[in-house]
């Protein structure tokens, strides 16, 4: 009879640890994906801020560089393929994130090329209008470049945590799955250049 | 003898850890100290001017809690100023945490065979008071031009009084973007009006408790009034005494919304 109880109570105590461990491991773990569906929507935004500037600056330039047609169709054909393509914090992988970053990096470009050629014309470049667009535009790069490096530090915080052991099975068991990075990319995210 | 090497290989690897653990932080230096808003590691400003510049942003930080910080380095290290700027004041947590309302002005100064560079980095909280567009407004027409000529107090003197307006709700940037900006003074006015009355009233104070430790010694401002009428805020750096302490940057968050521009 006595015996009954001391394995009872033995038993008892195993399941409660057994739950609390799981029930804080578990939250831990939600809390983490949760900070990085929040960093992913950082990021999304910044694109989007991006993609919401370009019609201005592409009818500014419009009106003083008549003769870089291409050039513009480029920018407005990328921001095109750009705004469809959104990617849900729950269907981030390395592919999606592969497809999504070909996609904004050809509107990087497209819209470097733009900057590029809009050197070409003084009075452009002494608008004040073109001006604040063009700083604009550069703080947004910065930006973008910004969150996709705080993205990275979020989602290695939450990847290193899935994949500790004992973590890592309770991961496995409830489907916390490894999140993808971005990768250092020219243009977005500067690789810093030797200076003498 | 073994133990020896083993000794020898430890002490090199400590010091390799230094060396790396010093090369970092060249990078991306700490913030001075004791504590300060101004942070200047080349010498570009003169020992006056950082005080008048530091008193300026240190009252301001103490009557809005927003931090405008100034970090004048040798090298940019090859990063863009807009992305230096932002990593630097990240490190530092200029501003309030869960405000973000700390600004970065980030200067490397012109040298024989590289231009001068300046970045304006504006933390989460401020952005939609400090658009990109109006810190490079703020570059283009207070910053670069006082530059050419070498007026650089001049320069942020003036930018860190358009930023004060902008933050303090003075001016909203559509103002500042029509080319406000001349109305410096008044709005300083207030901010006189209570320092010069402050004095009178802690005398008074002082009387009926009869608490006298040394309240004689209150410092009577109308030295002040001297700069006033001159540059539009040059008098402001005059005053010399009562400053407070500053407590430290208070862990503000960076999105790297700014400026750049070069002289």
């Amino acid at each position: 009879m006595k015996k009954g109880y001391i394995i009872l109570i033995i038993i008892a105590v195993i399941v409660i640890g057994i739950f609390s461990w799981f029930k804080g491991t578990y939250n831990s773990l939600v809390t983490l994906e949760e900070g990085v569906s929040a960093q992913w929507s950082n990021v999304e935004n910044q694109y989007q801020r991006r993609t919401d500037l370009i019609p201005n600056l592409v009818n500014t330039v419009k009106g003083y560089a008549e003769h870089e047609q291409s050039t513009l169709d480029a920018v407005t054909s990328a921001r095109a393929k750009a705004t469809q393509m959104q990617i849900n914090v729950d269907d981030l992988n390395e592919e999606t994130l592969a497809r999504l970053n070909a996609v904004q990096g050809e509107l990087s470009s497209a819209l470097s090329r733009l900057m590029a050629i809009s050197e070409n014309y003084p009075d452009l470049k002494a608008n004040e209008n073109f001006r604040d667009l063009q700083a604009q535009l550069e703080g947004t790069e910065n930006r973008i470049a910004v969150e996709r490096r705080k993205f990275n530090d979020t989602a290695r915080g939450y990847n290193t945590a899935i994949r500790q052991f004992p973590r890592n099975i309770l991961a496995s068991m409830f489907g916390f799955e490894k999140k993808p990075y971005f990768e250092a990319e020219s243009g977005a995210e500067q690789a810093p250049e030797v200076q003498f | 003898m073994n133990k020896l090497t083993q000794h020898l290989k430890t002490v090199l690897a400590a010091f390799f850890l230094l060396l790396a653990c010093m090369a970092s932080a060249q990078e991306f230096p700490e913030p001075m100290q004791p504590r300060r808003l101004v942070n200047d590691f080349t010498g570009m400003f003169s020992p006056q001017e950082t005080a008048r510049l530091e008193q300026k942003l240190r009252r301001f930080n103490d009557t809005t809690s927003t931090q405008i910080a100034i970090a004048v380095v040798p090298s940019l290290h090859g990063y863009a100023p807009n992305d230096y700027a932002q990593r630097l004041a990240e490190q530092w947590g200029i501003g309030q945490q869960g405000k973000d309302n700390g600004i970065l002005i980030l200067l490397k100064p012109k040298t024989r065979d590289a231009s001068g560079q300046v970045a304006i980095t504006v933390g989460y909280g401020l952005e939609g008071v400090v658009p990109d567009a109006i810190a490079s407004r703020i570059i283009r027409n207070e910053v670069i031009p006082a530059f050419q000529q070498g007026a650089y107090y001049a320069g942020i003197d003036r930018a860190t009084t358009v930023l004060m307006q902008l933050t303090g709700g003075e001016f909203t940037a559509e103002q500042y973007a029509r080319g406000g900006g001349n109305g410096i003074g008044w709005f300083l006015l207030p901010f006189f009006l209570i320092v010069f009355l402050a004095p009178l009233f802690r005398r008074r104070r002082g009387n009926y408790t009869a608490d006298n430790r040394g309240s004689h010694g209150d410092f009577f401002p109308p030295f002040f009034f001297g700069g006033f009428g001159g540059s539009n805020s040059g008098g402001f750096g005059s005053f010399t005494s009562g400053s407070g302490t500053f407590g430290g940057f208070g862990g503000g968050s960076f999105g790297g919304g700014g400026a750049s521009g070069e002289w």
